[in-house]
């Protein structure tokens, strides 16, 4: 047992408790904020703005849950549990929509579905001149554009459950004589239940801290209300009062789905493991099962895309590439690489300390870096914002003020890949190493370090890629000359320039492509 | 995996490049800023950019241009006190403007450029900060759907017989809150409250972050009404002359209280640097060349008085404008402000 004193001494032991602070520490301003307001101004939010907000948050959420429920656990159950052709093909092709940001998706949709729009033509030749469809800016609009973009966290999920499974359970409940449809119900999906779980949980994480689309199609959430409340007045209680309801809220949801999950554990009981078999349908059945998974693909990237290439190739659009536009590609890399080395070296000394000395200390300082989930972009923008005030104003309107909202919102997702891949090294390895004489440094350098890299490679691409997207916390604090892609793209659709927000669009998802990848290709086979 | 494998190779040098750009970026970024004026602007860009292109091709100034919220600039500004590294503020109302002269946020001036050009109702006493282009809050409909006597003043929008049928700005734009505020140094907490509580259940979701988006829905037959800047309307029938759009000079009738004013306007910053630039560039902003420019291509009134209106625009002297005057705007904020949280626009 080491004392904390000893602890104490080690500098990486600093270096993450200091990383653990300047992760806690907006936190507990925006909280102090919220809580020393004015009761005025709470009563005042309470009896106007707040239960509107809450609604429609909640309702948003609980909708998606359950349409990416569905639209997750289907296509994942067909491509691995039916044979058809192309199958490998939409296997791969249902990942897509994730290299489409929502606002991105959210500002295709309302051309495509806005009054007068090409679906309410389609829609007025079938059923009359009068007919209207639903508005794109309402709450059906953000459902569908919303499930649209976030359903592949639960297929991949889900598929991965699917593959992993033994079918030995299944098998018996067949030979029991229960049927394929009540073995479906009450064996595999109760087994697939954990995974199921997780996806809809970063699902729901992923719409609640949604800005992009929400904001284009004009529904009101907590998480766009804190943008206008900080946008729009002079001083901030009002967005701390929201954003610390935001906060509680998403940790409310965090806390249950774990308690929920640590309930139901499901192991692998022996090492017979066979790959499931699949089915082959009739002619009538492929066809019915590719127009199925055509048509969600197809909605959620293939005809996104089409129309984000067609308007970039608008003479209108091609204006708009030129050097101003590099200058916008530049500063998308500069700010994303920036914020992904910065996160992975605060990430990886807390990640480290926490598998190699999992003391309470060390972990605390993991979990604290986590905080991330519950910020979403408006909120760490804001909590970042007051901070600096209070404690550096120097920084104020500069770089690092942007990166570290950055790092602070997307050191989870670089944990994600950061914690395993030193959890699979055996500590061994490392104490081999030292007793054949190399120092600590040269450990590090030759040991750890090449061991570890493919997780470190991963974790930089990935917060890379988010921080290239990120909408909202770059509106609120890109200092001068640093408007980056996701800026233009917004700037432009929400004027309605469609043509215009093309280009911008078009090169993020092309950037994307890459990124997802290598994100996939992580843990296809492993699955 | 050989994609994952080569770009593991590849790390180190991809690592190590990014790592010299962002140097090299951030050094080239300060050495250059000794030339250039950076402008933080409250108004659409599309609005800002052509005008100060011109001047940037006259003067070889070069202008870095921040778009952004006009209230979170002048917070912006607040914040950055004196490290800030703007010289120049512009924003789409004087309520605005004035709030950051009064913090001391701006540079008087003593110029006669500006004097001269601009009459005095339209800029601060100290001229720190001076209006450029005026605009009028109208209310544009589309002519298919409402006839034009239908509507004479602002305040009858709130009439129950217009439920969604109204489109408006929301509650975070600065003329909104400019509006609102000549409303209610006119009429009184009472009424204006009543007004917004009309306002309110007939917009419903109608509300629109952008004023452009207003038109357009007007104009493609969407929702019937609603309340804009009026060269929003000019700028979209511009480009399409034939959208079925009309506007109505609000409150004209006898008694009434005139159309809401306000003005765009810029001040210099007070901790500047580059004086002698920022003040080149507000005597361009006020000489009838710039005010030409407002004029031709944003469809604004400019305050120039040697300067024509567009020929599509309702004469100036045609119609009465509110008697409110622009820097009262500033000290009607607040009371503006809670009253709009009170009834909770959104």
């Amino acid at each position: 047992m080491s004392t904390i004193r000893q602890q104490l001494a080690s500098p990486l032991q600093l270096v993450a408790l200091a990383s653990a602070g300047i992760l806690l520490l907006p936190l507990g301003y925006v909280t102090a904020q919220a809580l020393s307001a004015d009761p005025a101004v709470w009563s005042r939010l309470w009896a106007t703005r707040i239960p509107e907000l809450l609604f429609n948050t909640v309702s948003l959420a609980a909708s998606l849950a359950v349409i990416t429920l569905v639209l997750g656990v289907s296509t994942a159950w067909l491509v691995t549990r039916v044979e058809f052709p192309g199958r490998r093909i939409w296997e791969g092709a249902l990942v897509l929509p994730l290299a489409m940001p929502t606002y991105v998706l959210a500002y295709v949709y309302s051309y495509l579905l806005g009054f007068g729009g090409p679906v309410e033509h389609l829609w007025q030749l079938a059923v009359g001149p009068q007919a209207r469809i639903f508005s794109p800016h309402s709450y059906w609009g953000a459902t569908l554009v919303m499930a649209l973009d976030t359903f592949p966290f639960v297929y991949l999920l889900s598929r991965s459950a699917l593959l992993s499974m033994n079918v030995s359970f299944e098998e018996v409940a067949r030979t029991s004589g229960v049927s394929r449809l009540s073995t479906l119900w009450r064996v595999t999906l109760p087994l697939m239940r954990p995974s199921i779980a997780a996806g809809v949980a970063l699902v729901i994480l992923y719409v609640v801290s949604d800005f992009g689309a929400v904001s284009l199609l004009r529904y009101q959430t907590l998480t766009y209300a804190v943008f206008q409340q900080m946008t729009g007045r002079s001083d901030n209680t009002a967005a701390s009062i929201l954003s610390l309801l935001l906060v509680v809220f998403a940790l409310i949801f965090l806390i249950t789905e774990r308690w929920f999950r640590q309930r139901s554990r499901f192991y692998q009981t022996t090492g017979r493991y066979r790959a499931p078999q699949r089915q082959r349908y009739g002619w009538l059945g492929t066809l019915a099962v590719t127009g199925y998974l055509a048509l969600i693909v197809g909605a959620a990237f293939i005809l996104p895309a089409s129309l984000l290439i067609q308007w970039s190739l608008s003479p209108e659009a091609q204006a708009t590439v030129d050097s101003r536009f590099f200058g916008f590609v530049w500063n998308s890399a500069i700010l994303a690489a920036g914020a992904a080395t910065g996160g992975v070296l605060i990430g990886l000394p807390l990640a480290y300390l926490a598998s190699r000395r999992p003391t309470m200390l060390n972990l605390s300082c993991l979990q604290a870096a986590y905080a991330g989930y519950v910020l979403p972009g408006p909120v760490a923008a804001l909590a970042v914002l007051v901070l600096f005030t209070k404690l550096a104003p120097v920084f104020y309107g500069s770089v690092l003020i942007l990166i570290v909202a950055y790092i602070i919102h997307f050191l989870p997702a670089g944990l994600q890949s950061l914690e395993p891949a030193l959890q699979h090294m055996s500590p061994n390895l490392e104490e081999v190493s030292r007793t054949l004489g190399l120092g600590i440094r040269e450990t590090w350098r030759r040991v750890t370090l090449p061991l570890i890299r493919n997780g470190f490679v991963v974790a930089w691409v990935l917060m890379f890629l988010q921080t290239m997207k990120e909408l909202p916390a770059t509106l609120l604090l890109r200092p001068v000359g640093f408007d980056t892609l996701a800026i233009r793209v917004w700037m432009e659709a929400s004027e309605e320039y469609f043509q215009l927000a093309a280009p911008s669009a078009l090169l993020i998802v092309l950037l994307s492509l890459p990124a997802l990848a290598l994100l996939v290709s992580k843990d296809w086979r492993a699955a | 995996m050989p994609f994952v494998r080569s770009l593991l190779k590849l790390r180190r040098t991809i690592l190590s490049s990014l790592f010299v750009c962002f140097a090299v970026g951030i050094f080239v970024s300060s050495v250059s800023a000794a030339e250039t004026l950076t402008i933080y602007s409250g108004r659409s860009e599309r609005l800002i950019k052509p005008v100060l292109d011109v001047f940037t091709a006259n003067t070889g100034i070069h202008l870095e241009l921040l778009s952004s919220g006009t209230t979170e600039l002048v917070n912006r500004l607040k914040a950055e006190g004196d490290r800030t590294s703007a010289d120049l503020l512009i924003t789409n109302d004087a309520g605005s403007l004035e709030l950051a002269r009064t913090a001391g946020l701006l540079h008087p001036l003593n110029m006669r450029e500006i004097d001269r050009a601009i009459p005095p109702q339209f800029r601060a006493p100290d001229n720190a900060w001076v209006g450029l282009s005026g605009r009028f809050w109208i209310v544009v409909y589309n002519r298919t759907m409402v006839q034009p006597d239908q509507v004479t003043s602002l305040l009858d929008l709130a009439d129950p017989k217009w439920k969604d049928k109204i489109a408006i700005p929301n509650s975070g734009s600065e003329y909104l809150q400019a509006g609102v505020s000549v409303i209610l140094a006119t009429y009184g907490q009472e009424k204006t409250r009543q007004f917004l509580q009309g306002l309110k259940t007939n917009a419903d979701t109608q509300v629109y972050q952008k004023s452009s988006q207003i038109v357009e829905a007007v104009a493609k037959g969407q929702i019937p009404l609603g309340i804009v800047n009026h060269y929003y309307v000019y700028r979209h029938l511009a480009t399409q002359p034939d959208a079925p759009l009309a506007v109505v000079m609000p409150d004209q009738q006898e008694g009434g209280m005139g159309a809401i004013m306000n003005v765009a306007g810029a001040g210099i910053v007070k901790s500047t640097k580059h004086l002698d630039s920022a003040k080149l560039l507000m005597e361009f902003l006020v000489a009838q060349a710039g005010q030409k420019l407002f004029a031709d291509l944003n469809k604004e009134y400019p305050l120039h008085p040697g300067v024509k209106t567009d020929p599509a625009l309702v004469e100036r002297k045609n119609f009465r404008a509110a008697l409110v005057p622009l820097t009262k705007l500033a000290e009607l904020r607040e009371p503006t402000l809670t009253l709009i949280e009170q009834v909770g626009l959104r």
